[in-house]
């Protein structure tokens, strides 16, 4: 028992960075239907900008954080801005796109920052906290509790702000949108870039739990993709629930099968979109008639 | 067609010289061009013709490979068995691959690839029999008799003829009937299906096919290398791919070799600086998708289309021709005159009810109308009929048969053919291939006869497209049988569509609002169609708000309104209902819904 909940302890603050990660993709996804094949390597650019910041220029660790999420933000804009020209044309050719932002993101990276990775220190360097014989790190905490903040500004960016509501209105019909004078082109824009700016946040934060190296984004962009889908793609409750989800789930095959925890991650993945491609929460259908 | 042979010959002969020219050094980085040459020419028929996002391509060559090397080096099995085991492996592996293809698509298809071709590095990087991240070396030479294949420039005699081979059966299957329902199924999986296009299958097919090309270039990166490791095989070669068909132009076969060569070449250029390879072609990869999305192969048909733009229009504008009406036949008498009986169905989508109990029955050679205001389920009763939708309750039998539920193109199989709303033509194949894909009876699973018997293939492709220039004839639309649906004015497309389902053969014809978006005059040839149709033995049963249309041409009308049948009879006889009239007056104020004035008059 105490091991079984020592795994979960140990599953959540992976889990939570997880979440962070499905709600940039699904952010983006709700407003314009359109996965982003390049989140996981803006991600790995975020961690690289904070890390960055943090250990060679010295700066706090909160304010490294909130540049690399402003520079991140912008790289977001930069790949809607590009392929605008595609947007609710073809979704198949919008997707390669952002693939090749992929390629191109991971190419930079490895030329900035080299191909080697870096250890990044834990920013509240003290001992784990002891709750009822279950070994808590501090740091999760804070990952934690900065996800749950994040999480809240963002559906209360969406519900009470007249550019969240633009947004929404996007999200359900841009004709209709665009008929009642909102730029659709706009909306999308804010939408990526917050996108981008939660991919910084999730891989600042990742730092201090695992290596950054430009492999990071690659793992961390396809088990956030995964807990979107798991929650049910679009949904802001549905990436929560699916990130800690994910993250319990890759903390027990970590411990059960070693080397071979991403191939179990991956399959349990593969069977759940076959079983419900829709996810916990999900509301819409795959093939749209 | 002389110039092209010329070419092909041309292109033959340098490929046969070339090896004269080089050092070994490039033919060895020939050699691994054309491997790649053929991996993309796999993942182009599984993405640009079938539409499958396969981000697993990589993941086949792999198992091709290190089956080769495992059976090789570790079961001391010879090196053509263990080719053959090898991508008969692959193809298993491939067949597993797909099968979430057939719940998801597009950008979920693309993920859960993905994630199944990096659950394949993790494998191969931790298991003891793929010797870990160290790989397995030592691989034998593949032993041909007379062949020295030790010899790279041999060996590229070997690829050579394994990819030309590879590309002259990928454009058989692409231009004949079973890439062409592909094509079909990448532009508009719900038409094709509903043209008995077995959907499933299809996709199936098209990851067999990619695998195949990925275990044959596996099984030739093993005996060309003769060293398997895991980066040879990961994300990195992946995109890599996909990069080469996408630019090289992800819908042509040929465009993907190109896109492969040069690629390739670029990337050997730059062997000293990787990264900035690599930040070129995903540069190039964005570029491509925003400004050229054919890719390389699409810039001849862009050029041509601007050097005509250019001269102005030459020749005579292709023209609609006139109609010409069936031979009438009379329904054999002997058969049950009920065509289709709808009993009792309802469709519920979560809290809305769109069919409530609806319960109606078509009799052979009638044309039905089924008319409401917008929002009373018609298109949704068609959807439940044509087998787009499972019904919640009740029954639907056709031609005496209880098919509730089946899939639509069983349905499709079973004589039932239909038009959609919101036209749903293949944007990506010409007015002739429209026609071509309904015409086509053949079964998915007798594409074994591409392998066994392709002059059967040919012959009978040759005998459709003879079919299909009558249909287009009889619709007056053989000047249009080489264009684009969507170039086409929207009235032609509209008829297109109807001919597209009539050339399907069908017993029962449904046509979802055909009159929308038509002039007067094209409705009242819509109206001859649609009778002359009926006269040579079809079923019809129409969705028209058109109420002219409606009263003129049916005889029986069925009353939709909030999901139950309000109303049926002969026309005349429905319009004074009073149900009727308080339907379309009391719940839709809309003046287009009002059965007032009939617009044609005959």
């Amino acid at each position: 028992m105490q091991v079984f909940l020592q795994t979960i302890v140990g599953g959540v603050s992976l889990g939570a960075v997880y979440a962070l990660v499905a709600l940039g993709f699904s952010l983006v996804y709700r407003t314009m239907g359109l996965v982003n094949f390049a989140h996981g390597n803006v991600v790995t650019v975020g961690a690289y900008l904070a890390s960055t910041f943090y250990l060679s220029t010295k700066l706090p660790f909160a304010l490294a954080m909130v540049i690399a999420i402003a520079l991140t933000g912008a790289i977001g804009l930069v790949i809607e801005r590009v392929l605008r020209p595609l947007e609710n044309r073809d979704f198949d050719l919008m997707l390669i796109g952002t693939i090749g932002f992929g390629i191109v993101l991971d190419a930079l990276i490895i030329m900035i920052w080299g191909a080697t990775g870096r250890a990044v220190p834990s920013p509240v360097p003290s001992a784990p906290l002891d709750l009822f014989g279950l070994r808590i790190r501090t740091y999760d905490l804070v990952v934690l509790a900065i996800a749950a903040v994040a999480t809240v500004l963002l559906v209360l960016f969406l519900s009470r702000t007249k550019r969240g509501a633009a947004m929404q209105a996007v999200a359900m019909d841009h004709e209709a949108a665009t008929a009642v004078g909102i730029h659709v082109g706009h909306s999308n824009a804010v939408a990526f870039m917050i996108g981008g700016g939660l991919a910084a946040l999730a891989g600042g934060l990742v730092g201090p739990l695992l290596y950054v190296s430009p492999a990071l984004g690659g793992a961390l962009g396809i088990k956030g993709f995964a807990a979107a889908i798991l929650g049910g793609f679009g949904s802001i409750p549905g990436a929560i629930v699916g990130g800690l989800a994910i993250g319990i789930l890759d903390s027990f095959t970590a411990g059960h099968f070693q080397g071979y925890s991403e191939l179990v991650t991956f399959l349990v993945f593969t069977v759940i979109i076959m079983v419900r491609p829709t996810g916990v929460f999900g509301e819409r259908t795959v093939n749209r008639a | 067609m002389r110039s092209r042979l010329a070419l092909i010959a041309l292109i033959a002969v340098a490929a046969w010289l070339l090896p004269y020219g080089l050092d070994s050094y490039a033919i060895h980085v020939v050699n691994v061009i054309l491997i790649f040459a053929i991996l993309a020419t796999g993942l182009g028929l599984a993405m640009g013709i079938a539409g499958q996002v396969n981000l697993a391509q990589v993941a086949f060559f792999g198992v091709g490979a290190y089956v080769t090397a495992i059976l090789t080096t570790r079961a001391g099995l010879g090196f053509w068995v263990s080719a053959l085991l090898a991508v008969a492996a692959t193809v298993a592996i491939g067949l597993v691959v797909g099968t979430p293809a057939l719940r998801v698509q597009s950008h979920y298809l693309g993920i859960v690839t993905l994630g199944l071709a990096l659950a394949f590095t993790n494998w191969v990087t931790n298991a003891e029999i793929t010797g870990g991240a160290e790989g397995i070396s030592a691989i034998p030479v593949p032993v041909l008799p007379g062949v020295d294949l030790s010899s790279e420039y041999l060996y590229y005699y070997l690829e050579l003829i394994v990819l030309a081979l590879a590309l002259g059966f990928g454009l058989f299957v692409v231009r004949t009937g079973l890439g062409r329902r592909m094509r079909a199924m990448r532009d508009d999986s719900l038409a094709a299906g509903s043209l008995g296009a077995e959907v499933p299958l299809l996709r199936m097919t098209a990851f067999l096919l990619a695998s195949v090309y990925g275990g044959v270039g596996g099984v030739l990166y093993a005996g060309l290398i003769r060293y398997v490791a895991p980066e040879s095989f990961g994300i990195a070669n992946m995109f890599l791919l996909l990069a080469m068909v996408i630019i090289g132009g992800r819908q042509s076969l040929i465009g993907c070799v190109v896109g492969a060569v040069s690629l390739a070449l670029v990337r050997e250029a730059l062997v000293d600086h990787p990264t900035i390879a690599q930040v070129a072609y995903g540069t190039v990869v964005v570029l491509v998708v925003v400004f050229a999305p054919t890719g390389l192969a699409g810039l001849p048909a862009r050029a041509r289309v601007l050097r005509q733009r250019r001269r102005g229009r030459q020749g005579a504008a292709p023209r609609l021709g006139p109609f010409t009406p069936y031979e009438p036949t009379a329904a054999p008498p002997d058969q049950a005159t009920t065509m289709l009986r709808v009993a009792e169905v309802t469709m519920r989508f979560r809290g809305l009810k769109a069919l409530d109990r609806v319960s109606l029955t078509v009799d052979r050679g009638e044309i039905r109308g089924v008319v409401g205001p917008n929002g009373s389920g018609k298109t949704t009763l068609f959807n439940v009929i044509s087998g787009l939708y499972r019904p919640t309750g009740g029954r639907v039998e056709f031609r005496g048969r209880d098919m509730t539920g089946s899939t639509p193109y069983r349905l499709a199989r079973a004589g039932m053919s239909r038009t959609f709303q919101n036209l749903r033509l293949f944007g990506d194949l010409t007015v002739e291939e429209n026609v071509l894909v309904a015409l086509d009876r053949s079964r998915t699973l007798s594409s074994w006869r591409y392998l066994l018997g392709p002059v059967g293939i040919l012959r009978r492709d040759r005998e459709l497209h003879r079919q299909a220039r009558a249909v287009l004839d009889r619709y007056g639309l053989a000047d249009f049988a080489g264009l684009p649906p969507k170039s086409l004015p929207y009235g032609i497309q509209r008829r297109v569509e109807i001919a597209r389902a009539v050339a399907a053969a069908p017993s029962l014809l449904l046509l979802d609002e055909p009159a929308a978006g038509l002039n007067g005059e094209e409705v009242r040839q819509l109206s001859d169609i649609v009778r002359a149709i009926r006269d040579s033995g079809v079923t019809v049963i129409v969705i028209e708000h058109n109420m002219g249309l409606v009263m003129s041409l049916c005889e029986r009308i069925t009353v939709l309104a909030g999901g139950r049948v309000i109303a049926e009879g002969e026309p005349a006889q429905v319009a004074r209902t009073p149900a009727v009239i308080e339907a379309y007056l009391g719940d839709s104020m809309s003046s287009d819904d009002l059965p007032s004035v009939p617009e044609v008059t005959r």
